[in-house]
This record gives C-alpha cells, structure tokens and sequence, in this order.
C-alpha cells in the first residue's frame, strides 16, 4: 500500500534560513504520526507545506501528499486537495473563525467549494457534521457565531468543519494546546475516531504526553531536524538522544516534589521542606471571598490557607474564577465579600493607603511578564525600581543587589543592560521571579507562570522556583490549568469549578482519592507517562 | 530610524530653528525694503527666488517669514497638546460620568471641521497672529484630547501598572513614572505629525487674510498676494508654497519615522 504521505528532505527555508532541514517521514492510513518538538523546532512549518501554505521556498527529494506529488502543484491544484483531501485543525479556534458569520456557515464553505451538494442537503450535511463531534444542540449551535461558543465547542466546531469534506489526511496543530485536559482528553477522542475510520493523523504538538495516547509513531523535532523517530513505545521507554530524555524528564506529572526535571537544576537529592509549626500564623487566608461582574458571579465563597513555606496549587479552566481570585487576595480587586489576611494582618478589602506597607510582604508573577514591565526600563532598571519598593530602602547603590538578584534567578548579570523585549520568553519569567523577590516577601502569587513556557524552559523554570523557595522559605500560590505541574509544585491543592472550590486538600488526598465529581473527571483526562 | 534619517531630521530641524530664531544669518536683507525699479525680476543669481511687485526680495521674505509661520504652527499644536493632555487624562481617571461629559463635549466639538471651527473662533476675535494660534490650537484640541484618553485608558488598565501596585506604589509615583512617560511617547511622533499640519493651517488662515497682516511676511500672505499675478510671476506663490510643503513634509516624514520607532516599542 501506498502511504498517503511520503515525505524524503524536506527543507523549508526562509530568507535563506533553514527553518526545516532535511525531515523524512511517512504515513499510512489509519495511522498516527505526532511531531513533537518546542517553538521554533519546524514542527508548524513542515505541517503547512504539507498544505502548501509554509510561505517559505520548499524543495524536497519526494513531497507526495495523497498519491499527488505536491512539488509540481499549482495554487489551484492546491486549493482542490485543501479541505478535501488534507485538512488542518488550527489551535486557535477562535482566531480561526469568522467572528461575524454563524459557524455553520463557516462549516459549509467546505462544501460549497468543494461538492455540488444543494443548499437543503448541505445544512443537512454540516448538523450531521456537528453532532458527530458531539456539540451539544447541533442545530442551535450551528446559527450561532464563534464568540457566542466556549472554547471546546469552538475546537469541535473546527473538527467538524476539517471533517465534512471527508479528508484521508487530518493534520492537528497544537489542537488541544489551548484546552484544558477534560477537553483535550474529547478532542483526542475525536482524533482517535478518526484513526480508526482509515484516516492519517499527523498530529504537531510540544507535549509528549498528550500525543503519546494516541500517536502510534513519534518523530521528535529540534531545530528544524528530526532528531529521533520511532514507534511511542520506543521514545517514550528507550528514547536514544539526549533531547528527548530532556524533553520527557522535564514532563512534571508523577515527579515527586522537589525533585528537578531539567538537568541544569544542581540539586539531585529531592529535599524536603523543614516541617512548618502548625501554631504558626499562616502566611495567607482568604475566607468566603466573592466578586460578580454586572451580575455574572466570577468567584464565590472561594477560602482557603496558604501556611508559610509552603504552597497550594490553584487549579480549574480558564474562566472558572483563579484569576479573579488572585487579583482579589492581590488587593487589585474589590471583593463584593470576603477577606483576605496576609501574615495575619488585613489585607482586603482594605484601603490602598492603608494596606501599602503590607504590599512588600506579598508579590505577583504573571503569565505574560513583558506586559508587566515598563517598556522603557532596562533589566537593572525594573531590578532597581522593584529595590526602591521594598525593604532595602537605601536610595543608590543597588548595583550589587541587582547582580545578585540575577545570580539568584541564575541569569547572567550582563544582561542588566538590555531591554527585556531582547530577552527569551524563560528569561523573562526569570526576571519577573527576581522583580517579585526583590522586596524580599513571604507570599508569592503565581499566575500560570509557566503557560506560556515551553515544556525544557518550563521545567528549569520549576526547578527554579522550588530552589528559590527552599532557599527563601516564600509561600506560594501556584495558579495553573495544568494538573501535572500543580500535582509536582505543590504541598496542597483546591481544585475550582464555575468560580466555587469545589475540594481542597493535600496533593496526594486530591489527586489520589478525589472526591468531587469534577476533580474525578480532571484527573481521569490527565495524560500520564509515569 | 536609520543613523542617516536620524542625521537628516536633526539637520532639518536645526537649519529651520535657526531661520526662525535668526533669519538675517541666511539671508541679510531687509524683507520690508521696496525697490519699485526692481519689481517682477524672475529667479536669477541676484534673487535667487525673484522679486514681488514692490521689488522686494522674495528669498529674504520667504527666510524671514519662517519665523511666523513656524511660530504660529508650533504654539498652536502646543495649545492644542496642552488642552488635550489636560482634558483626555482627566476623562481617563474621571469617574465615569464625568467621563462621559467631557467625552460628549469633545464629540460634538470634533464634529466641527477644525479649518470650520478655526474661521468661527477668527470670526469673534478678529484677525491676527494671536487669534489665528488660539483658532489652529482650539481646534486641533479635541482630535488630541481623544488619543490622549485613550491612550492612557489602555495604559492606566495594564499589567504594568497593576505591577506597580503590587509592588506598594503610589498613585502619583505611578503617574509620574509610568504612565505620563509612556503616554507621552508616542504623542510625539503627534505632535510632529501636527506641527506640520499646523503650519499649513496658519498658512491657510493667512491666505484668508485672516493671520498675519501685510506687509509681514508670512508664507500663507504672501501666496495670497502672489496670486493676483500668478499669471505673470509665478515665483512671488511658489516659492512660499514650496516652503510650506517642505516644512510640512518634513514634520509628517519625521512624525512617521518616530511612530514606527514607537510602534517597534
């Protein structure tokens, strides 16, 4: 049999610049191929010039896409295989659908441009469309445009939309990336669906152990090359290069706490936290908090205690109230009611004059750290600035604290000069981790901090906040979508649900014998390797 | 910006301050002296830019009028700027009705086209090179005023600040360190962007008869007053125009490069 994709050094190059080098792989119907790699490994660029579409100059000794050789193909012959024979579901849904248009309409473009079907057989077509992806109220969802859906309805509006020109090749670019993992886990199900139908799922992704539930064969991409491929079995229980031992050690689910998941962390020993003083004043408690915006309740009754030196993950989809929550114990906020007590002492709600001395003791990282510095500072001068706010009130000569501070957040000091647009995306949450420690406080709220991150960064970024904390005995409160990086970082976890924490309590009690329904149904989606 | 459009910029602005502020450095003349016997010379090396019809020296009238045309465009835009910085800040940390006052006023006052509104303020004050500044700038206020709302709307509503807060600032430190810097930034590249627009409007009110009165030499004056023997002389109204759409060129280019600067940023 023919594979339907037979790809032999495919190159894709930029201004000159290789972006894919030399990749070769295969696919067979009812087959399933995930290229996993981080951002800018050539993982998107190779599955678009599957489409045509990489934008860059393609040459390659064989590029056979549906027994058609698609070096030879013209932008028409190209529009005639999109949609029909080879379709890519986009992770953006919401990007990916006319915000105007009700997205049955989007659906049936496929069919307009590519079948003869009449207008009645054709919104036939598309509510068969719907309900085979399992859209709950097909026909009412189908008049409604992409912003009125949630966002794993919009992902199924977009399976269903690849599907209806009945493709024999489905690419997914990062489609369940934006999800949180009870729908990542209905969308992998689709694509299962798919497989079993005869269909090729080319499936790009950065996670190891998303793509492992369902990919048959692993390619593992590194700039622009294919540095390993085998059979998921083998990548995942015998992988032979060295990234992607790095790749699968810094996956944090069923890693212990404390213990690094990169290699660059120096400790190797997982170290555990001196025991807190059940006595002690706990570093934060927030009780019966609740915040409606113009009637719509964003959090309600939400409590819990952070003790000191420890931390409790935050855990639910997005939309159901942990930002909400963190802006509130933040003081950015007004709860409707509620409190908060930081270090004992009130904090909100509370009047900023009076709570401003409080602030030094408690500090926030956010998910997208650039936002959160002023364009015109230089690193040293958001160091300096975030000194000159905290205890260290000494006026000049915070060039040393700076240097240190970076060395504490193992960035190199030379870069105090620089702008931190020049910097990484993992540089940059290091520099917001040292502008929080730099008022030296006992309370760190972290706000996805490494969602936007990719999986290596995210890991020594872990590693470092684990040794931070062991070093400086802070508190966190760790907010994430993600259970596996909740489960690793924390010492308790309250799981939150359309804006209630639904169950709390330590890690190993939530995540081994949850309680709640929706927690359940969380932990049973949970991808795990270990 | 280019190191070489950064070193044209600075030279363009530097020859145009220095003809304002001392005009005689570049053409040593007397721009009022009549010399009726040299009425209509065409462009040559004596007059490079010709004569007008009183014989007076349309080189020297165009350098000396800089002064006026330059100074009516500038303080109008800072009229304008200064008007719009106070009124947009105040209607982005107003309470919300407030807000929404000054919001309507501004729209209804934006309604107006500005060279519309610049002849109805003329119209109560009468001519002048006072009133013609006061007209440009009144009238450019409300178009400023709007970015400069929304501009600190966004700002005002941004992580950065809210990391400020976090860190224990201040309302004032916040202003002043990060919101006033930041709003500023790309109100600059406006504000050249409106100096030319400016220049060209005091021009246009002079045209009118309606700025600076003759026999000063202003750029929009004397395109006026050249028009009656355009058929004869052309160089009395091309020469000042020519002044005007260099200056006005020259700020919009310069405004642009310092918005895509600011964009960048």
């Amino acid at each position: 049999m023919n594979p339907l994709l037979a790809v032999e050094n495919l190159c894709v190059s930029f201004a000159g610049q290789h972006a894919v080098d030399a990749v070769s792989f295969e696919l067979n119907a009812g087959e399933c191929l995930a290229l996993v790699g981080e951002s800018g490994s050539g993982k998107s660029v190779t599955a678009r010039s599957l489409l045509g579409l990489s934008g860059g100059r393609v040459s390659a000794e064989k590029l056979v896409v549906c027994q058609e050789d698609a070096l030879t193909l013209t932008e028409p012959a190209w529009q005639k295989i999109r949609g029909s024979s080879v379709v890519m579901i986009l992770q953006d849904a919401l990007m990916a659908l006319d915000p105007l248009r009700p997205v049955g309409r989007e659906i049936e473009d496929v069919l307009k441009e590519h079948g003869t079907l009449n207008r009645a057989a054709r919104s036939t077509k598309v509510l068969e469309a719907l309900a085979s992806v399992d859209l709950p109220d097909p026909e009412r969802r189908m008049k409604q445009r992409s912003t009125q859906l949630s966002g794993g309805m919009r992902q199924r509006v977009l399976i269903a939309q690849a599907l209806i020109g009945d493709p024999q090749i489905v690419i997914a670019d990062e489609a369940t990336t934006a999800l949180d993992s009870r729908l990542a886990a209905l969308v992998l199900k689709q694509l299962a669906a798919l497989k079993d139908e005869g269909r090729a799922v080319l499936m790009i992704s950065h996670d190891l152990a998303q793509v492992a539930q369902l990919a048959d064969r692993i390619a593992v991409m590194r700039s622009g090359k294919i540095v390993e491929s085998g059979t998921t079995e083998q990548i995942l229980n015998h992988p032979q290069h060295e990234y992607t031992r790095t790749l699968l050690r810094a996956i944090p689910s069923g890693v212990p706490r404390f213990a690094p998941l990169s290699t660059k962390a120096i400790t190797s020993e997982p170290r555990q936290l001196p025991p807190t003083d059940p006595d002690a004043t706990p570093a934060l408690v927030v009780e019966n908090l609740s915040k409606s915006f113009s009637r719509h309740p964003a959090v309600i009754e939400a409590g819990f205690v952070l003790p000191r030196g420890s931390t409790l993950g935050l855990v639910g989809e997005s939309g159901s109230g942990k930002t909400t929550t963190a802006r509130m114990i933040l003081g950015l906020e007004r709860p409707d009611a509620g409190s908060v007590t930081l270090l004992g002492e009130r904090f909100a709600p509370h009047g900023e004059a009076a709570r401003r001395n409080l602030r030094e003791n408690i500090g926030a990282i956010y998910q997208n750290p650039l936002g959160s510095f002023d364009p015109r500072y230089s690193v040293g001068q958001i160091l300096t600035d975030a000194l000159s706010a905290g205890r260290s009130k000494r006026g000049s000569g915070y060039k040393d604290q700076v240097a240190r501070l970076l060395e504490q957040v193992e960035l190199d000091p030379d870069l105090s000069g620089r702008n931190p647009r020049e910097l990484s995306g993992g540089q940059r949450q290091r520099l917001a981790i040292a502008r929080a420690l730099a008022p030296e406080p006992q309370v760190l709220v972290l706000d996805e901090p490494v969602s936007a991150l990719d999986v290596s960064i995210q890991a020594t970024v872990l590693d470092l906040l684990d040794r931070l904390q062991q070093e400086t005995e802070t508190s966190y409160l760790f907010i994430s979508h993600d259970l596996s990086v909740i489960e690793h970082m924390s010492d308790l976890v309250a799981v939150m649900y359309q804006g209630r924490i639904v169950e709390q309590g330590s890690t190993a009690e939530v995540f081994g014998d949850p309680q709640h329904e929706y927690t359940r149904s969380l932990l049973t989606a949970m991808p795990r390797l270990r | 910006m280019s190191r070489t459009a950064k070193i044209l910029s600075l030279l363009f602005i530097a020859f145009w301050v220095l003809t304002a502020f001392v005009p005689a450095l570049i053409a040593p003349a007397d721009p009022l002296a009549i010399n009726p016997s040299q009425a209509f010379q065409a462009p040559s090396g004596a007059h490079i830019f010709g004569t007008d019809e009183s014989g007076r020296d349309v080189f020297t009238r165009v350098i000396h009028g800089a002064g006026d045309s330059l100074y009516i465009g500038l303080a109008a835009t800072a009229l304008g700027m200064g008007l719009a910085l106070v009124l947009g800040t105040a209607a982005a940390l107003a309470p919300r009705w407030l807000d929404e006052v000054i919001l309507r006023v501004l729209e209804a006052l934006y309604s107006v086209p500005s060279l519309l509104m610049a002849l109805l303020i003329i119209a109560f004050t009468g001519p002048g090179v006072g009133p013609a500044i006061v007209a440009v700038g009144l009238s450019t206020a409300p178009g400023y005023a709007r970015l400069v709302r929304s501009q600190i709307r966004t700002l005002k509503n941004s992580e950065m600040l809210e990391a400020a807060t976090v860190l224990g600032r201040g309302t004032w430190r916040k202003v002043r360190n990060h919101l006033v810097p930041n709003a500023l930034q790309p109100l600059l590249a406006l504000v050249t962007l409106g100096i030319g627009q400016a220049v060209i409007w005091a021009a246009a009110l002079s045209f009118l008869g309606l700025g600076t009165p003759p026999p000063a030499p202003e750029w929009g004056a004397m395109l006026s007053a050249g028009r009656t023997y355009l058929h004869l002389a052309w160089w009395l109204s091309f020469f000042p125009g020519l002044a005007i759409v260099v200056v006005a060129a020259g700020a919009t280019l310069i405004g642009r490069a310092l918005g895509g600067k600011v964009k960048a940023i």
